[in-house]
């Protein structure tokens, strides 16, 4: 695929132009799927019947010159977003079977675009966890190192989008989901503001965390695959109406007089030094653009990985309640009662890292407990949100790590759920504060796996994080996976 | 975190373990509980006046009918006849 167009804005050019057709485009990509995903792992179905159907469709409306900026562009979707008559797992047997009777309104959006999806992409079960080795199918392995995980919950998307497996993806964020697995597999990843994008027909997790958003090659992509599926939507109870901008509006535009914070709690002990140094030498990349740096602190940060645990479990004890083995879903098929069939159907469909946050949740709200966890945790919730916003009255942006380490081999990490909360720190306070994010390459640690940072901004100012990493992104010579 | 607890957790989650998966799982929640037992050093009270200002809960679809999903895409995914859901004897 060496003179391959690259990049949303090249591949569009080509479809217009007719140096490719939209059947052609699709085809070297499930070339490619056919030729690496059985080691890759990055999907858990691929739908190349639907995808060279679309791709026809997608051709008819570009030979009418009728073409929008994603028409016959070849997408890969995370499996816990709602696909009417393409299989959902979510990645957990629970929900093997499930074909929705609906779509999710980001598909409504991507699908009036006439995209071209290639298929569903591996995820930790439920997005709960930070490397896809809770996928109940298919363990994504890294581009990078094929031995080592691609970090989580949207590890199959990343991991897809770095092999050159799609153009780019779709991923969900509830505490780092996109930004880690991003960071991990070397490409770029952003969770936009809550509320941004509709959560209706993502299979809900915590609903006051998770939000959808997209995963590709650079930040610019981010922003195009982004300006397609925001917007209000009354099916999603927490929709914004806000108005959504041109989201590439801000590229190319000098960043003199920009101030960058960065918080002393994620510079800290814990923190790799390879990925501290790889940070802080593109501090010093924007500060020879124009951009000011700003030391701050923000204390309740060493809190934020319990704030966020007990809220998100207990949410997701909360959202999972409606897995009872009836309407949908796993069934144990054998039982003798109603309640039997509710019990062994969960304990059955539901994998270890699912049972421990529903334990953990059901214990931050049950009587005698629900103040000092869940009452506590929302009380941290409170004071980070107002930390953030202190720190925003003196700069633009905020730039962190996006992992404390590099991407690890699955016995180092995995089977330790403690280890892996705390790998979560750099992450999870974003959604907490409910702010954008976004996570781009900034440098390879000697055994040449990435190293991603994060850029973080203000509550709907997505325009600036993308014009900062898009900036960065522009200095910044990728190493492209060998597989 | 004990086995009881453990088991009163499960029931609440409707969960069932084995004897070995609920000592596994005990030790894991140990682990967990003490991870969250930081927080408890920090304190600060919940203001529930402080919350939500910046996301509209209130938005509510008109009041108007509209065709809704078909009874045959509803039970699609579930063990059904006769147009409804069906579970074990629920009535002795």
């Amino acid at each position: 695929m060496s003179d391959f167009p690259k990049g949303l804005a090249q591949m569009r050019t080509a479809l217009d132009q007719k140096q490719i057709s939209a059947r052609e485009l699709t085809e070297e990509y499930i070339k490619s799927i056919k030729a690496h995903d059985d080691k890759l792992k990055a999907f858990i179905t691929v739908t190349e019947e639907l995808a060279f159907s679309q791709a026809d469709e997608a051709q008819e409306v570009i030979d009418k010159g009728e073409a929008k900026l994603l028409t016959g562009i070849p997408l890969a979707i995370k499996d816990n977003i709602c696909t009417e008559g393409v299989r959902t797992t979510c990645a957990s047997k629970m929900l093997e079977d499930f074909v929705p009777p609906y779509n999710a309104t980001v598909m409504d959006k991507l699908n009036a675009q006439n995209i071209v999806m290639l298929g569903k992409t591996s995820m930790d079960e439920f997005a709960m966890g930070g490397s896809t080795q809770t996928s109940a199918f298919a363990k994504t392995c890294n581009p990078y190192n094929l031995e080592c995980v691609p970090g989580g919950s949207s590890g199959g998307s990343a991991a897809a989008v770095s092999a050159g497996l799609c153009a780019a993806a779709l991923g969900s964020d509830t505490g780092g989901s996109i930004r880690q697995p991003s960071a991990f597999c070397g490409v770029t990843g952003m969770k936009p503001t809550y509320s941004r994008v509709s959560r209706y027909g993502l299979v809900a997790f915590a609903s006051s965390f998770d939000q959808i958003g997209p995963i590709a090659d650079s930040a610019e992509d981010c922003a195009v695959l982004l300006n397609q599926i925001c917007g209000f939507d009354i099916h999603d109870g927490s929709s914004t109406h806000e108005s959504v901008p041109d989201f590439t509006a801000k590229i190319g535009k000098p960043l003199d007089g920009m101030k960058i914070a960065l918080p002393s709690e994620f510079y800290a002990q814990g923190i790799d030094d390879e990925i501290k140094q790889s940070v802080l030498a593109a501090a010093e990349t924007y500060k020879q653009m124009g951009a000011q740096l700003i030391e701050c602190s923000m204390p309740s940060l060493k809190y934020a990985i319990p704030s966020y645990y007990l809220i998100s479990s207990a949410e997701a004890a909360s959202n999972l309640s409606r897995y009872d083995g009836i309407k949908y879903g796993y069934r144990h098929d054998k039982a003798q009662s109603y309640e039997e069939l509710i019990k062994l159907s969960r304990s059955e469909g539901f994998g270890d890292e699912v049972k421990r946050r529903i334990l953990l949740g059901n214990y931050a709200l049950s009587s005698g407990y629900y103040d000092a966890y869940y009452g506590k945790a929302m009380a941290l919730r409170q004071v980070i949100r107002e930390e953030y916003s202190e720190v925003f009255e003196r700069c633009d942006a905020i730039l962190a790590p996006t992992t404390p380490a590099v991407a690890y081999r699955p016995d180092e990490q995995v089977s330790d759920p403690v280890k892996m909360y705390q790998a979560d720190f750099c992450t999870v306070t974003v959604n907490i504060a409910e702010l954008p994010a976004i996570s781009t390459p900034c440098g390879y640690n000697p055994n040449g796996m990435p190293i991603g940072m994060s850029i973080i901004g203000k509550r709907f100012d997505e325009q600036t994080i993308i014009q900062l990493a898009d900036a960065f992104e522009k200095t910044f010579v990728k190493t492209q996976p060998k597989l | 975190m004990d086995l009881e607890m453990v088991k009163y957790l499960a029931e609440l989650g409707k969960l069932e373990f084995s004897d070995q998966a609920l000592e596994k799982m005990a030790d894991d929640m140990t682990d967990i509980i003490n991870l969250m037992d930081t927080i408890k050093e920090f304190d600060v009270e919940y203001d529930a006046l402080k919350d939500n200002h910046n996301v509209n809960f209130n938005d509510l679809r008109h009041d108007e009918s509209k065709p809704s999903m078909s009874t045959e895409k509803v039970l699609s995914n579930a063990l059904n006849s006769a147009d409804s859901f069906v579970v074990p004897k629920v009535v002795e």
